[in-house]
Formats: C-alpha cells, structure tokens, sequence
C-alpha cells in the first residue's frame, strides 16, 4: 500500500464531485469579491485612510475656526499628526497591493505574509498608543491654561459642586482607567483580528525550517 | 471584457482540474470548497500580469493555489480540517469491497490527515513534479523535499494500514 502504487486512483479521486467549469462560471467569479485576509486588511486600511482624512479636514477646521486657544491647539496638532498617520497607512497598503499581485514560493510567502500582519498590527497598535499622551495629557495642559472661560464646562463644574481635589481626583483616575482600558482593548481586538492566524502561519512556517 | 481578461480566462478554463484538486485536497465541505476555489481564481487573476509565461502555466497555477490553500482558513468547528476517517463524507457508507478501491480511499484518508505543507508536497509528487521542480514552488532544498517526502511516505503507509484496519 505505498503511494505510488495508488498515484492514478488517488489523483483521480481528487477529482471527484467537481462540477465543470465554463468559461461564463469564470467570468463571474472574477466580478465576485476575495475573502482572503489581504482582502480584509486592505479593507481595513482603506476604512483607516477614510478615516484619517475626515480627522485632519475635521480638526484643521476646528483649529482654524476655533475662539478658544486651547482648541485651537490641540486640534491643529491632532490634525497634522493624522497626516503622517495617512500617509503610513498608505504605505503599507502599496507594500499590501504587491505582495498580493506576487507568486512566491509557499515558503516566503509564508514568511512575507507574517511580517506583513505583524507590521500592520504594530503599527496600529503604536498609532492608538501614540494619540493616548495627546488625548489626555495635552488636553488637560491646554484646558488648564486655557484664558477665555468654557461656559458649558463652567456650569457642570458649578453644578456638579466639584472641588478641586476631587476634580484632580476624578482626572487621574479617569486616566488610568481610560489609559489602561484602551491599551488592553487595543490589544484584545488586534489579537481577536488577526493574533491566531498569525500564530497558525507561524506554525506551518515552522514546519519548512525544521529540515 | 478585455483580451487579457479573455486569454486568462480561457487559460484557467483549461488547467480548472488544478483548482479542484487543491480544493478537494484542503477541505471536506462542499460550500468551503466553492469559497476557495473562488479565492483561488481571484488571486490568479490578480496575479496574471506578473505572470511572463518563462514557467508552464499549470506550475504557474500549482503555486497560485497552494499558496492561497495553504493560507486560507476557516473559523467554523464544522469546516475543520479532517481530523479522523469517521469524518471524510465518502468514507461513511462504503458498501463495495474492490480491495483496490477500498486501499485507495484508506490512502486518501490519511493524505487527508497530514499537514498542509506536507499535502502540498504530496499534491506536486502525485502531479509527477521532479523534487527540483517541488523545490522551486516549494521554497525549500531538493534535498529537504526529499527527505520530507520519505517520511511522508513512511507516514502514509503506517496511517493507511490504520485506516484499511478501521474500514
């Protein structure tokens, strides 16, 4: 019972069950749209790129318009750090298009595949990570020494009788929650994206370097 | 439609036994197969202008299709990978006895059971590719190929006798 001895049976069951293809089955298949994960992080990208844009036309306008110093500001440096933010994505999504128009060996497509899913989720783990400093710590800077008084701020603060130790309070705490909740659910959806597929490319490249 | 779209149809049209071969080879399910064979087609498509014509197109294909077999998988418990002969649909009611046939679906059975990297070696060596030419859409030695291939062999053996055994 050695495989050569069954080669013919074997490719022949191979075949079994499949239907015949035309050429108008063909043609339809190419209208259709991939499933693959290139095709979803290309999606990904592209949805991040969308939305990268509407942050710098959004908060550019705001710092242009803005009266309050404070806003101006932040939302003038939230706006051009988004601009650098596009242009990586786009990058990445260049790197994207060629791998996926290439015909590798199983091998270094394996290996070209993995570094490209472990550089899209680097670094759109270190993107959110980066905006944490700018969301709080610049925020609170710039609310602090803010000169023209926010009215609708001003009027919570006076209603709510917040002191100014349980303001202080209330802001560290909120840090930390808010510091530690999006580093853990930054990671946690990276890792339910993409984490066990990378895991199991890593696995089957694994096996073509034991030998 | 254009004369590209036209000539890589009419190509893929002819080698479509490569396709159903992956897709029989990588997965059980009637609908999961469709997916893929799908997925392949596509990727070919999206490939074909890289494609010089220096290898044959059926190599050219061989490598499109591993390559997205290989890298495509299933969330669902129900699209699993074969995990034991009690699963493969063909095998459940196997009423006729030609020991021949029964040998080939016990052989079949176990290339079912073996890892993706191993099933495409094997996929190439029924194909009667040389190690040289499993190498190159491979990406590992000759050598290395036929050292796997040995110990596939060996393994296919000892699994078939395992599987004749439980039919």
């Amino acid at each position: 019972m050695e495989l050569d001895d069954l080669k013919g049976m074997i490719n022949q069951k191979l075949m079994e069950g499949s239907p015949t293809m035309t050429e108008n089955n063909f043609t339809h298949i190419l209208k259709g749209k991939a499933s693959s994960v290139i095709s979803k992080i290309k999606k990904s990208l592209w949805f991040e790129i969308a939305g990268c844009v509407l942050v710098v036309f959004l908060f550019i306008g705001i710092a242009l318009f803005s009266s309050h110093s404070s806003l101006k500001i932040y939302s003038g440096v939230f706006g051009v750090i988004f601009i650098p933010f596009s242009l990586i994505y786009f990058y990445l999504l260049k790197k994207i298009n060629e791998f996926d128009q290439s015909v590798l060996p199983i091998k270094e497509n394996l290996h070209q595949l993995i570094k490209m899913l472990e550089d899209f989720t680097r670094r759109y783990f270190q993107f959110n990570m980066a905006l944490l400093p700018i969301c709080f710590l610049f925020a609170f800077y710039l609310g602090y020494n803010e000169k023209e008084p926010i009215s609708v701020l001003d009027n919570l603060s006076d209603k709510l009788r917040v002191t100014k130790s349980v303001y202080i309070g209330f802001l560290i705490g909120y840090c930390i929650a808010m510091v530690f909740g999006l580093v853990y659910l930054t990671k946690w959806y990276i890792r339910k994206l993409y984490g066990k597929y990378i895991d199991q490319l890593k696995v089957l490249l694994a096996e073509l370097k034991v030998d | 439609m254009t004369s590209t779209e036209k000539e890589f149809i009419q190509l893929i049209n002819q080698h479509q036994k490569i396709i159903h071969k992956v897709c029989n080879l990588y997965l059980t399910w009637q609908e999961d197969k469709e997916d893929l064979f799908q997925e392949i087609t596509l990727q070919a498509w999206k490939a074909y202008s890289q494609f010089r014509g220096d290898a044959k197109f059926s190599t050219w294909l061989y490598r499109v299709s591993l390559n997205t077999a290989i890298t495509f998988f299933r969330k669902d418990k129900k699209n699993a990978f074969i995990a034991s002969v009690s699963e493969i649909p063909d095998l459940v009611h196997m009423g006729d006895k030609d020991p021949i046939e029964e040998k080939t679906k016990a052989m079949y059975a176990a290339i079912a059971n073996l890892s993706k990297i191993d099933k495409a070696i094997v996929m190439l060596y029924l194909e009667d590719y040389s190690y040289a030419e499993i190498s190159d859409i491979i990406g590992i030695t000759a050598n290395n190929i036929a050292v796997k291939m040995n110990r596939i062999k060996v393994k296919l053996r000892e699994a078939t006798l395992k599987n004749f055994e439980t039919i």
